[in-house]
């Protein structure tokens, strides 16, 4: 197809690099510097998609981030796509394949177009509330068909293949928006000194000036754009950053850009490069310089492909070179819309009307227009189009003084395109985003930026200073104001002189009148992307709401992905008149991050796939690798779980581990423990006041187990804690517990006894630690040291400090599996020296090595909890049946204490940890199961406790369960039963939890 | 045996290194980033492991000025008050961690030496902990090495704010990193053992773009 509307000439695209891309499986053509929508433009393509809740078909309406309608699926291959692209901001590469994202069976021919035909009052505001709601059960079903009909992209089945990152940021001042206020800015500000982001949407900076044929020293405005960008690329501390959205402006000058880095190459980025990266800006100054995004006018059918706002088609002739259709007719309701329609005559084709909606316009633009020959109508609005899938005629109507009423006859107007302009919208967005609220000005006949508590500044159009000659003074003056601010001195630069003409007042009008009711009248889009129109609004102001906030959710208007950037004000006007109050009484909806969607790669940045979370290892680690360990994460560590031999199963990997620790010695890395150096002449009594038990009498040389509560008394965290010193401690945490635990310690130290002298040091990853356990463990050791391991000199619940394969080593005698049993801990740069040194005796002991899964077994079997899963921070020592473990006479208090005392703490038919044993012996208990004492009892029945630890145990040849049971303490013996969720219920005995050896006679040999 | 230990009635310090007949592993032994070395001479991220130094944590209160000035006897050095600051002597380098904290490093068989000269010189409150096995240390360099360090951490590494000498404790990507400014275009990365597999994976994936130079010791 040829680009029957691209000039010969003009525009800032490159003739001389053809492109072609691929729209809904047709190949076209456009040109390097294109944007996905001109070139679409160029080639004649009205229809981009269908509208939401309608089905009608819609055209291209904008230029910029703004666009509401060109939403496109973009992608070559299923692993690329995108949804939610706008047209108007993807630049067009050689190979695009895009397509529309909402339309069935094709944009061209929609079934669920007849909705749309069959007029307003078949989907009404709060259509859904209304219809789908009742009854409730069928909602599910009603919303696939929305959904399908609705068509908002599609998200790809594969891994995406390009890399997506994010990088910091630091400056003194983010300038947004590189038009003409904010290159002056940014200039003022790198001229002084300052650290200076500039980022900009668009690929190249220069704003409102690219499109636009204004002068600048008697030269085309580009030129100046070109000359600052080059001068501002010489300042080291100047970052320039096109294609970069800033997307997200939150508190304490914390602003998110969205740059899109690969995006206007190829489908995926070339090899090696980034495609899209997300900057966290931390920013010391802001200085918003967003512009402004033209409101286009309501009227009847005014979404009929044709029907644009006036300066994006300006923009599509002078920057792009492509005049989209060949008969116009401009509305407006201002001076500066008669640009677009001098730009088309001079591009050689046919303005077949000005409409003006003021009675009596004057000024050089009129002349010019008048000049040329151009009809210009005034006192009059173009009160609806005609036309299905693109404009045919439009109708003109006479209006009254302030644009309320249609006042005489309507006449038809032959034309292909309607450019409406109802003046500009700064863009505060990103001001909102910080919840500050916009406030009304009338002679900008807008809502610009309200007080703020962020460091920022505003330029230009946002301000509603909507002359390039204002927006450049204030680019000046608000960077000045930040220097100030800095403690810069200011800076002066020679502005260029401006060409603009002086402009006529403008008219406050939104919503052109009809000869009909607005309910009557044909449809009058307010929001394309939502599909909500004037007659909606009025409804819902005529069935009660009033809170403009109300309106908005009612009617859904600014919902969309646009967020109502081109509707919003025209909808708060039409609800204000509804309502007989200003505008500024009615108020504005506020928007929030971001401010145009961003891709969940750039989100994602590299956290995904090996760097999603860090894994943490042992010293170890290697050594588990070679034997093929299965892995359990534990917190972030990665541990073995268990190690099975060629052709096993996990359970025979389980037996066979347990078995062989018991038999002979098995070995388990528990360098994951957390490890607490604790030092001090007050660390004994800290140790007395953190932990439940009495700390004082521990002697040089000894451990102890101890359990840590919370002030409500409740347990989260135990393990062993040995004296080193009378002066120092060792304290161990369970593996995922121990960053919380030192940070208990310290809160404690630093908020409620900073006079004690103690101090905490995190030694969990200076040391590795392997526990051999087992009646051969002593045996193993002996040949490793010279040291005197004997009973006699290295009793239960003692540590020494020993030579083990030559490495010095502290070794602790304490079990968690009820065997003999010594934790070796050595510097872990000799961890894996010492862990192998072990296994050169490993065939004489049958040395085998465990995980995590067999140290939970074994330590069931002698009915040893494990913080955080027998316990969940509602159960206190005694509910553990664990009163040996606190101090009720220690002189000062503990934590917990007073919380393990309430009187709900003493209750005797609390839930409390004991055995399960169930009476057929080889079923194993599922964790988590709920035990009743009557399997009878009508449902629901009364539950009285779950099962925390079950496993099959091969040494007693027989499941072993723990669970806690209402008044289990006093049930010794009694049956409890456990229905399951596949019909069975499991009888089992309660009894102590203690399985195996309840003299404790293994470990103490 | 040889009982290594040095009693102190207090605290108790041991030598923990054996003789050096046993190497060290440290905690990116696996990565074998010496082969990496002899792969690429030329990218804008230098990379280069400090192995085995000794690392010592100390804590005491700095108002308390006998025991700041026989700390700093022992030490050789002044060790630094000023916030975010190190002070480098010989081949001792003490950073500012908190305001009663430092990270003292020191050559990997000195470490003991100073734990005995502290008991032995030092009376007062304070603990000095070896923490030499739990880190290493990457010395990352080049002209792209900030670019690198922006995508990893959330700290302003321009020269005006972080100038040479500085010293941050913060994140490292979803870990964490004690890093200093060597000079304008090299930082020391003191990094955690169990963390330090992750953060050599972030480091070359943050590098691809650049290309990543390993250097040898």
């Amino acid at each position: 197809m040829t680009q029957k509307n691209r000039l010969m000439s003009g525009g800032r695209i490159n003739r001389s690099k053809p492109l072609s891309f691929t729209y809904n499986d047709k190949q076209y053509s456009g040109y390097e510097g294109d944007t996905l929508a001109s070139a679409l433009l160029a080639n004649g393509v009205d229809i981009i998609g269908r509208s939401f809740k309608y089905s009608r078909p819609r055209g291209i309406v904008a230029a910029g981030a703004e666009e509401p309608n060109a939403v496109m699926q973009i992608g070559a291959t299923e692993a690329t796509q995108t949804p939610n692209v706008r047209a108007t901001q993807q630049e067009l590469y050689p190979g695009l394949v895009c397509g529309a994202t909402n339309g069935w069976p094709n944009v061209d021919n929609d079934l669920m177009g007849l909705v749309g035909k069959i007029g307003g009052k078949a989907m009404p505001p709060g259509f859904y509330y209304k219809t789908f709601m009742y009854p409730k059960s069928m909602w599910e079903t009603y919303e696939s068909y929305i959904r399908k009909a609705a068509g908002l992209g599609r998200s790809p089945n594969e891994y995406d293949v390009d890399i997506y990152d994010k990088m910091n940021q630091h400056c003194d001042v983010l300038v947004v928006g590189a038009g003409p206020a904010g290159l002056s800015a940014a200039l003022v500000a790198a001229k002084a000194g300052a650290r200076v982001i500039l980022a900009d949407e668009q690929n190249e900076f220069g704003g409102s000036l690219l499109s636009s044929r204004e002068t600048l020293d008697g030269k085309p405005a580009t030129e100046w754009v070109n000359s600052v960008v080059e001068e501002l690329s010489t300042f080291e501390n100047v970052a320039l950053m096109p294609r970069s959205t800033v997307n997200g402006y939150h508190d304490h000058n914390f602003l998110t850009i969205h740059e899109r880095c690969t995006d206007h190459i190829a489908d995926r980025a070339p090899n090696g490069q980034v495609r899209q990266r997300y900057h966290r800006v931390r920013a010391k100054w802001v200085v918003l310089a967003t512009g402004a995004h033209e409101r286009p006018l309501v009227y009847g059918n005014n979404d009929v492909p044709g029907c644009m706002q006036a300066s994006a088609v300006s923009t599509y002739i002078n920057r792009y070179g492509v005049v989209p259709g060949n008969e116009l007719v401009l509305m407006t309701t201002n001076d500066n819309a008669y640009h677009t329609a001098l730009d088309w005559h001079d591009a050689g084709r046919k303005v077949m009307a000005i409409v003006d909606t003021r009675k009596n316009p004057s000024g050089a633009l009129i002349e010019e227009a008048r000049n040329r020959g151009i009809n210009v109508m005034v006192g009059s609005g173009v009160i609806e189009v005609q036309g299905s899938k693109r404009v045919t005629s439009v109708s003109v109507a006479p209006l009254n003084e302030d644009g309320s009423r249609v006042t005489g006859s309507v006449i038809k107007i032959g034309a292909d395109t309607v450019a409406s302009s109802g003046g500009w919208s700064p863009v505060v967005h990103l001001s909102c985003h910080t919840g500050s609220r916009p406030v009304w000005k009338d002679e900008a006949l807008g809502f610009v930026p309200g007080s703020t508590v962020q460091n920022q500044f505003t330029a230009g159009a946002i301000n509603g200073e909507y002359s390039t000659e204002g927006a450049l003074g204030q680019g000046v003056e608000s960077a000045n104001d930040v220097l100030k601010a800095l403690g810069l001195d200011a800076v002066s630069i020679a502005l260029p002189d401006t060409d603009e003409p002086a402009q006529s007042e403008s008219m406050a009008l939104y919503h052109v009148p009809h000869t009909k009711p607005t309910s009557q009248a044909p449809k009058q889009f307010v929001d394309y992307q939502n599909d909500v129109t004037a007659a909606g609004i009025e409804l819902a102001c005529r069935e009660g709401f009033e809170s403009i906030e109300h309106v908005k959710r009612y009617t859904a208007m600014g919902f969309g992905t646009d967020q109502g950037k081109l509707g919003n004000i025209n909808g708060m006007a039409i609800a204000a008149k509804m309502l007989n109050q200003s505008i500024p009484e009615t108020g504005t909806t506020i928007f929030r991050p971001n401010y145009t969607p961003v891709t969940f790669g750039a989100i994602v940045g590299r956290d995904c796939g090996e760097l999603f979370d860090p894994m943490r290892y042992t010293a170890m680690h290697a050594w588990h690798e070679e034997r093929g360990a299965e892995y359990e994460d534990v917190g972030q560590w990665k541990r073995p779980w268990y190690f099975p031999l060629k052709g096993e199963s996990m359970q025979d990997a389980l037996n066979r581990e347990c078995l062989a620790t018991r038999e002979s010695v098995g070995i388990l890395d528990a360098s994951t423990l957390g490890k607490i150096d604790i030092q001090g002449k007050d660390a004994r009594e800290f140790l007395g006041r953190v932990y439940t038990n009495a700390w004082a009498k521990l002697a040089v040389g000894k451990c102890r187990y101890g359990l840590m509560c919370g002030e409500d008394g409740m347990v989260f965290d135990d393990g062993v804690t040995s004296c080193l010193g009378e002066n120092h401690f060792l304290m161990t945490t369970t593996s995922g517990g121990a960053a919380h635990v030192l940070e208990w310690l310290e809160l404690y130290h630093q908020t409620e006894w900073p006079e004690m002298e103690v101090y905490f040091t995190s030694v969990t990853d200076h040391w590795a630690t392997m526990t051999i356990a087992g009646p051969n463990s002593r045996k193993l050791l002996e040949e490793l040291t010279d040291y005197d391991v004997s009973s006699e000199n290295f009793g239960y619940m003692d540590w020494k400090k020993m030579t083990i394969a030559g490495v010095p080593a502290r070794v602790f005698r304490i079990s968690f599996t009820g065997e003999l049993s010594y934790e070796i801990n050595v510097q872990a740069n000799y961890g894996l020296h010492v862990w192998k040194a072990l296994f050169e005796h490993e065939d004489k002991y049958n040395l085998t090595p465990y995980g995590t899964e067999t140290m939970h077994i074994l330590r069931a079997e002698k009915g040893f909890i494990i913080a955080g899963q027998d316990t969940d921070g509602s159960v206190h020592p005694f509910d553990l049946g664990m009163p040996w473990a606190v101090s009720m006479k220690k002189p000062f208090s503990f934590i917990g204490k007073r919380g393990m005392q309430r009187e709900d703490c003493v209750r005797p038919d609390r839930k409390q940890l004991v055995g399960l044993k169930t009476t057929d012996p080889n079923i194993v208990l599922p964790e988590g199961a709920q035990g009743v004492f009557d399997p009878n009892a009508p449902i629901p029945m009364p539950m009285v406790g779950h099962v925390t630890s079950s496993y099959w145990s091969a040494n007693l040849n027989r499941s072993v369960a723990m669970g806690f049971v209402k008044g289990g303490s006093e049930r010794m013996g009694e049956k409890v039963y456990y229905p399951l969720v596949d019909g069975r219920t499991v009888e089992a005995e309660i009894c102590s939890p203690v399985f195996l050896d309840p003299k404790g006679e293994r470990q103490h040999v | 045996m040889s009982d290594t230990a040095v009693e102190t009635p207090n605290v108790m310090v041991m030598n923990q290194l054996p003789s050096s007949e046993i190497v060290g592993e440290s905690p990116l032994h696996h990565a074998d980033l010496a082969s990496a070395a002899a792969t690429k001479n030329e990218g804008g991220v230098h990379l280069r492991e400090n192995a085995l130094q000794g690392f010592l944590t100390l804590r005491l209160n700095p108002e308390n000025k006998d025991l700041l000035a026989s700390a700093n006897a022992v030490l050789g050095l002044e060790l630094p008050t000023k916030p975010l600051s190190s002070v480098t002597e010989g081949a001792t380098t003490a950073r500012w961690m908190s305001p009663d904290e430092w990270l003292i490093s020191v050559p990997g068989e000195a470490a003991f030496d100073l734990e005995t000269a502290f008991q032995e010189k030092v009376d007062g409150h304070f603990s000095l902990v070896n923490s030499s096995g739990g880190v290493t240390t990457l010395v990352v360099s080049g002209e792209h090495v900030v670019e690198m360090l922006k995508k990893s951490v959330p700290y302003d590494f321009h020269i005006s704010e972080f100038p040479a000498g500085k010293v941050v404790s913060t994140l490292f990507a979803k870990s964490s990193a004690v890093i200093r400014r060597l000079d304008e275009q090299a930082f020391e990365l003191i990094i955690r053992r169990s963390f330090a597999d992750y953060i050599w994976l972030w480091i070359q994936d943050a590098s691809r773009e650049y290309g990543l130079v390993i250097k040898n010791d």
